[in-house]
């Protein structure tokens, strides 16, 4: 089973790319055979990833969540997945490019670096965990993907504010269409983090009897999910629209990077797996 | 093909003339039967703001121009009109000229998607007076299709080109549903009512009109159902507007950055369109400062339509591709005329010498041979016939080269001694017969 999980492994960057080209030239040239198109290379691509990663966990036997490289599929994957479904049920194509550029990102160093792991520590085969990563993960999709509508919101604002009618103008559905995509990925990615939370809850003392609720991973964790919490319950009984709604993504999104990248560089935590 | 056209329009002649010669419904009635009488067999006038063209077969093939150009300023006297001002057209030219019409790409505002409503229109009075044949028919449908596909295949009427539609344009891009969105309209002049309705054409939730003179506000409320605000309180409703368009002729700015700032909050932050759609503007401009405020003003929406108009105009080229498929499918058509007449001649001329043939053989044979003879040589005929029947309706459809179905169709009239005959080929079977009878002789 090496030889395929091998061959996808060095097809998936290479499939990415390729959807990223298809929505990139859709965006700028609006070629209504490309704009067909571009939808069924994703789905292929999600398939063979979907494909890649349920082989990976059948030889390895293992949920592919053991290195931070197969986590990063695992997030390429879900990013474009999300993204997908999205696409899907708002027919919205426009902005394909800005969200597949972070599964290419991902999985272009996911395919460099990831090695065949056999051998793993105990508490990761556990399925409860494998449930706990993969909601957050999706959370974190979530969350991404309502950056990038939010930051696309942002750029379109500003070019109606300038009187700027160029491509972003032309191409990006309106603002209002943004505002509620960033939202509605915002609320996805809360209801998927707080499923992790929970489960995290559940299973960690069973796991770390020693674990601290002080410890940087959950105390970061815990401020992005107040932040989003806070945000999206403004947006829902207050008086929350436009900017401020994507300031609270924004916000929260900056906090989830800043807390991943202090916690797994500096801070010491439980949550050091790899 | 002899048509004819002659053509009056933005690019041969000022506003002032065009206007001067536009002709309403009832004066095209009146001038088809003038034209009818001595210049054309058939014809079609088409007239709008911007032009007014004549299109025609002349009655006696004289291809001058001049007495239709008469006959229109005898209708209607127009003072420094001169024969510069008009474009003449001939044969393939003036179908080339028809279609580009018809497809908007000769419109002062190109990709005009009115004018292919206005030819059609025009063709139909025509038709109501009998001043078609099939040619004419022909032609008009073929130009009508032309608009439709240049319409459909291309993007020449895509995109806003006037300010009143930038503007809604625009406010698109802000709100996703209209239809749950109110809109105020300040000013009842022509450049207000396109604004009203163009909004009202994208299904805008709320419209309100107020206006200076309240009796052209209820005029406009009325033609696209709209509600009235007074004019005198309509700063205090400006906050129930989610969009709010000015077009007024007023000299001064008539909506501050005070109002607008008391509206956002009563508006609780919500977003807020302001377009200024006047000269001197209305609305004042530090108003673009205020959150969640969208302000544009002409200079603004002004980059919108020279953009739209700029992707209009690289359409030309597809368009002109279509113009051309659809000339050769038309000429490819209308070469078919010319040899429809000499294959029916050429299968009479053939049935004739069948019939001949089998007349002279009835009493010779029994009935049951004769039938079996009769049978044959239709057979007979059918195959012989087929392959130039099929070859030379080719050569006309392809509509490639017009020689080639010309050197053909004679060749065969000249092989068969058609030409000198009317088309049922009577006469030369009566020759031919006679010569056979005297070989029979002999």
């Amino acid at each position: 089973m090496l030889q395929p999980i091998d061959t996808l492994n060095l097809f998936l960057p290479i499939l990415y790319a390729l959807v990223f080209a298809a929505y990139t030239y859709d965006f700028f040239t609006e070629k209504k055979f490309v704009n067909n198109s571009k939808r069924i290379i994703l789905f292929v691509t999600l398939i063979l990833h979907a494909l890649y990663l349920i082989t990976r966990t059948i030889e390895f036997d293992h949920p592919p969540i053991t290195s931070k490289f197969e986590i990063f599929s695992i997030i390429a994957f879900s990013i474009a997945f999300s993204y997908f479904i999205l696409e899907l049920l708002t027919d919205i194509r426009g902005t394909g490019t800005f969200i597949i550029l972070f599964s290419l990102g991902f999985q272009i160093v996911s395919s460099l670096f990831i090695e065949h792991n056999y051998i793993v520590p105990e508490v990761l085969r556990n399925r409860l965990l494998g449930l706990h990563v993969i909601n957050a993960l999706l959370g974190y999709s979530g969350i991404t993907i309502s950056a990038v509508y939010g930051l696309l919101f942002i750029l379109l604002y500003k070019n109606l504010k300038a009187n700027k009618f160029g491509l972003v103008f032309n191409r990006l559905p309106s603002l209002e269409i943004l505002e509620k995509l960033s939202f509605y990925s915002a609320v996805i990615g809360f209801i998927l983090l707080t499923i992790a939370i929970i489960i995290g809850i559940i299973w960690l003392p069973s796991a770390f009897p020693n674990f601290s609720y002080l410890d940087p991973k959950l105390i970061g964790t815990f401020f992005v999910w107040i932040v989003y919490g806070i945000g999206i319950l403004s947006k829902l009984f207050g008086s929350l629209y436009g900017k401020k709604v994507i300031f609270f993504s924004l916000t929260g999104f900056a906090l989830a990077i800043i807390s991943l990248i202090i916690t797994s560089t500096l801070g010491k935590t439980f949550h050091s797996f790899y | 093909m002899n048509l004819v056209g002659i053509s009056i329009n933005h690019k041969t002649s000022p506003l002032e003339l065009r206007e001067a010669l536009h002709l309403n419904h009832d004066e095209i009635i009146e001038l088809v039967p003038r034209l009818k009488s001595s210049i054309f067999s058939e014809g079609v006038v088409i007239s709008t703001c911007n032009r007014t063209e004549i299109f025609g077969f002349p009655q006696n093939h004289v291809l001058d121009l001049a007495p239709i150009i008469d006959e229109l300023i005898l209708l209607k006297p127009v003072n420094g009109i001169q024969q510069e001002h008009f474009l003449k057209f001939f044969s393939c030219g003036a179908v080339k000229h028809l279609f580009s019409v018809a497809s908007g790409i000769d419109s002062m505002i190109i990709g005009d998607s009115q004018i292919l409503g206005q030819v059609k229109e025009a063709f139909e009075i025509s038709e109501d007076l009998n001043f078609t044949d099939t040619t004419l028919r022909k032609i008009f449908d073929t130009a009508i299709k032309t608009g439709k596909r240049a319409i459909k295949e291309t993007k020449i009427g895509e995109g806003a080109v006037t300010v009143s539609y930038a503007a809604v344009q625009v406010v698109e891009k802000i709100f996703s549903n209209l239809d749950k969105k109110s809109a105020l309209v300040i000013g009842a002049g022509e450049t207000g009512e396109l604004a009203a309705v163009h909004l009202r054409d994208k299904g805008i939730g709320k419209i309100a009109i107020t206006n200076r003179t309240i009796e052209r506000a209820e005029k406009l409320a009325e033609k696209i159902h709209s509600e009235i605000v007074p004019f005198q309180f309509y700063k205090e409703h400006l906050h129930n507007f989610d969009i709010i368009i000015s077009a007024t002729s007023s000299d001064t700015i008539i909506v501050s950055y005070d109002d607008i700032k008391s509206a956002v909050k009563k508006r609780k932050n919500t977003p807020l369109v302001l377009m200024d759609i006047a000269v001197p503007r209305d609305i004042d401009p530090d108003v673009k400062n205020i959150d969640n405020v969208f302000y544009h003003d002409m200079d603004s929406l002004k980059i919108i339509v020279d953009q739209n108009l700029q992707k209009r105009k690289d359409q030309i080229p597809f368009v002109q591709k279509i113009i051309m498929e659809e000339m050769i499918g038309f000429f490819g058509w209308f070469n078919t005329l010319d040899v429809v007449p000499t294959i029916r001649t050429m299968r009479s001329f053939f049935e004739e010498i069948r019939n001949d043939e089998l007349e002279k053989i009835k009493n010779k044979v029994s009935d049951e041979d004769f039938i079996k003879i009769e049978d044959m040589t239709r057979r007979m005929i059918g195959r012989i016939l087929h392959n130039p029947t099929v070859k030379l309706r080719e050569f006309a459809e392809t509509g490639a080269n017009i020689k080639e179905v010309a050197a053909n169709t004679m060749i065969l009239k000249d092989l068969f001694n058609l030409g000198s005959i009317p088309s049922n080929g009577k006469e030369i079977n009566e020759d031919e017969n006679k010569t056979d009878r005297v070989n029979e002789k002999e």
